[in-house]
């Protein structure tokens, strides 16, 4: 692989600047390529363990607010930094959905001083990936506002049911702030509302940010590279733990079910109305009919823009119980040389490497299945062979 | 397979399929003395894709009440020398050795009922950790998809087992087929749908192989230029927790996410107690919604 590298890109120090770790993955049984694994492995677990025990605000909404100053446009990471951002923000709005399936997400641009809406709360990936590709071909100017994007954001999020966790990641390229009035009382008014800030900073280190997140019990970060870019971005796709003002409830909810194609007359649904109105008229037969009040959607989950009530469907639902209900750590031992075992899942051979066993049906994995196992199965395959574990 | 479709790229895929083989055989089979039939069937398909191409790969595991177990490729070969049947490739030889030994042994090592369900979860996931695996160690591109067959019928009791399968699946890209006799699966319906495979009920043994080598031989690339049967309305209806009745609107505890058909002041499932609240909510956003969509009609 390294030589392929190197043969299409020339010289590694002129572009491959941000792939170093890449670089350093050694063939089938160097150690190299497992020695970062483990690494990622390790904060992994260690992530796991902070979850545990923990209530977990399950129904999110979260704001993005996106940098659009001309510091943007430096180019430390590849190919510039805003151009990097929205590339890993295009995947994070994909994965968002998948891992919080009934939680809400929206875009706010900040620039020339002020903030701008990109797309509105809602549960739908388009909007937000359309207001994506617009954003690609401007050109990043002027100075960003914290005091108005997080203002724009407490606007709409302090109207949000009080079950919800309130959230808003800053992904900040400026070292300076333009705000019109003091930023400290937008700070205070923040943690009334229990909005979470979060920062992550693409240069250095501001004072103001980490007094931002430390009040509002967010988190800050100053990027390395995109690899640590993409992780910073990835913690934010797991639910956090409850602020303790968080209110339970139970909320009213639609399950629609699917109407047969062949039976069901043409119908215009509320997704595409937009759309409609501008371009060719999307008439379906099928799609998913609110219980309410009987409009139409073709894609689930969804607000009702009637009647207001959340439709989903049961998968979806169940899609999010990995994180109330996640698989324990399994115990990892070293393997001394000349020891060798097998993998349960894979079937593969392991020796003078970490096994690891689930203590619950005491069978032991190898390091790719015990990270395929938490990170994506979140089911142990030696419990779910053994009947009385069921 | 006549028509040439972009050579080159057609080369560089591999295509690793996974059979997860329900061995609990419903007593209507042994009955019938269909058993024969089916694994004769199992192993035809199997060699079937391993024909294909020299670079398609083949897995088994089996799934019996009391474990599920891989059976091909195994770690030991302790049977070496096979000889093949003239003209019978030597790879198609071992494995249908093998697929049948396996069979042999984790049918025979199981005495008690087989009213009890098979844990075809389990199968499951070990199928995935393997593809998962593959997949990390080839160097080209490998198309992992899994065919399920199964004869159990519904199998409610692993509801959340099936659901991180297919997440995972999905999250992968692998495909999960799902071939039923005779009882009809809604899971593994659903798995289909969610995964893009197909879900197929043969009414009978008689048909099984032309079914599988017609609708689940071809790779998922070639699937949509092949006439197959449409696929059937997936019922995702959801059931409440409490009573197991059939809902369209529910209550839903915001912090478990458990399912009521009625609004309840303690969450049964993780004991949260609730503020009356739920109506005042909706109607403020009702309010803004209208007012919102209105110029739109
Ligand atoms: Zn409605
Ligand atoms: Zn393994
Ligand atoms: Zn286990
Ligand atoms: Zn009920
Ligand atoms: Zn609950």
């Amino acid at each position: 692989m390294a030589d392929e590298d190197e043969q299409q890109d020339g010289y590694r120090w002129e572009s491959e600047y941000e792939r170093t770790w890449e670089a350093i993955r050694e063939d089938e049984s160097g150690n190299l390529q497992a020695s970062v694994q483990e690494i990622v492995h390790k904060t992994r677990r260690q992530q796991l363990l902070l979850q545990k025990n923990v209530r977990l605000g399950m129904m999110r909404h979260l704001y993005v607010v996106l940098d659009l100053s001309a510091s943007m446009n430096s180019n430390d990471l590849r190919p510039s930094r805003i151009q990097c951002v929205l590339h890993l923000l295009d995947d994070f709005v994909d994965r968002f959905y998948d891992e919080n399936p009934i939680s809400q997400l929206a875009i706010i641009a900040t620039c020339n001083k002020r903030a701008e809406k990109i797309s509105d709360l809602s549960g739908n990936p388009l909007k937000h990936k359309e207001g994506l590709a617009k954003i690609k071909d401007r050109l990043p100017t002027g100075e960003p506002s914290l005091q108005n994007s997080i203002n724009m954001a407490a606007a709409v999020l302090q109207h949000m049911p009080a079950h919800s966790s309130r959230e808003v990641v800053i992904i900040l390229g400026s070292l300076t702030t333009c705000d019109p009035t003091d930023i400290n009382e937008t700070i205070e008014e923040a943690k009334k509302l229990g909005l979470r800030c979060s920062v992550i900073g693409l240069a250095a280190e501001v004072y103001v940010c980490r007094r931002l997140t430390e009040i509002t019990g967010g988190s800050y970060h100053i990027v390395v590279d995109e690899d640590h870019l993409r992780e910073l971005l990835a913690n934010h796709l797991l639910p956090p733990p409850a602020l303790n003002n968080i209110e339970c409830s139970m909320v009213k909810m639609g399950f629609p079910f699917h109407k047969n194609e062949q039976e069901d007359t043409p119908a215009l649904c509320q997704c595409h109305l937009e759309a409609a109105a501008t371009e060719s008229v999307h008439i379906t037969t099928g799609g998913f009919l609110c219980p309410q009040c009987k409009s139409k959607y073709c894609e689930l989950p969804a607000e009702c823009r009637i009647c207001g009530l959340t439709l989903v469907s049961a998968p979806h639902l169940a899609r999010s119980y990995h994180h109330l209900f996640p698989l324990d750590n399994f115990k990892e031992t070293h393997l001394l040389k000349g020891d060798t075992r097998t993998c349960f899942s894979c079937q593969s051979s392991v020796e003078g490497q970490n096994m690891y066993t689930c203590e619950k049906c005491k069978e032991e994995f190898c390091l790719d299945c015990d990270i395929f196992i938490h990170a994506t199965l979140h089911l142990c395959p030696g419990c779910a062979c053994k009947p009385q574990m069921n | 397979m006549g028509s040439q479709i972009q050579p080159e790229e057609e080369d560089e895929v591999s295509e690793l399929l996974a059979v997860v083989l329900d061995t609990s055989f419903n007593s209507a089979l042994i009955k019938e003395k269909n058993v024969g039939q089916l694994l004769d069937a199992v192993v035809i398909f199997s060699n079937a894709h391993l024909m294909n191409s020299s670079k398609n790969t083949l897995a088994v595991v089996a799934c019996h009440p009391h474990t599920a177990k891989m059976i091909y490729p195994v770690k030991k070969d302790s049977i070496q020398n096979i000889r093949p049947p003239d003209a019978q490739m030597e790879i198609l030889a071992h494995a249908t050795q093998v697929i049948r030994d396996g069979i042999k042994e984790v049918v025979t090592s199981w005495q008690g009922v087989y009213s009890i369900e098979p844990l075809l979860t389990g199968g499951m996931a070990l199928a995935l950790c393997y593809i998962a695996k593959r997949m990390a160690n080839t160097v080209g591109k490998l198309n992992g998809r899994i065919l399920v067959l199964s004869s159990s019928g519904e199998s409610a009791h692993q509801y959340l087992n099936f659901m991180n399968v297919f997440f995972a699946a999905q999250r992968k890209a692998i495909v999960v087929d799902s071939c039923v006799i005779q009882n009809d699966c809604g899971l593994l319906q659903q798995g289909a749908d969610i995964t893009g495979g197909n879900y197929l009920k043969a009414p009978s043994i008689a048909g099984l192989l032309e079914y599988l080598l017609w609708v689940f031989l071809p790779p998922k690339s070639l699937r949509a230029k092949l006439v197959l049967p449409k696929p059937d309305v997936v019922d995702y209806r959801t059931a409440c927790f409490c009573h197991r009745n059939l809902i369209e609107v529910g209550y839903v505890c915001s912090v478990c996410l458990s399912i009521f058909c009625q609004f309840a002041p303690i969450c049964s499932t993780c004991q949260t107690h609730f503020k009356f609240i739920g109506f005042k909510q909706s109607m403020v956003k009702k309010k803004e919604q209208k007012s919102l969509q209105a110029p739109l009609l």
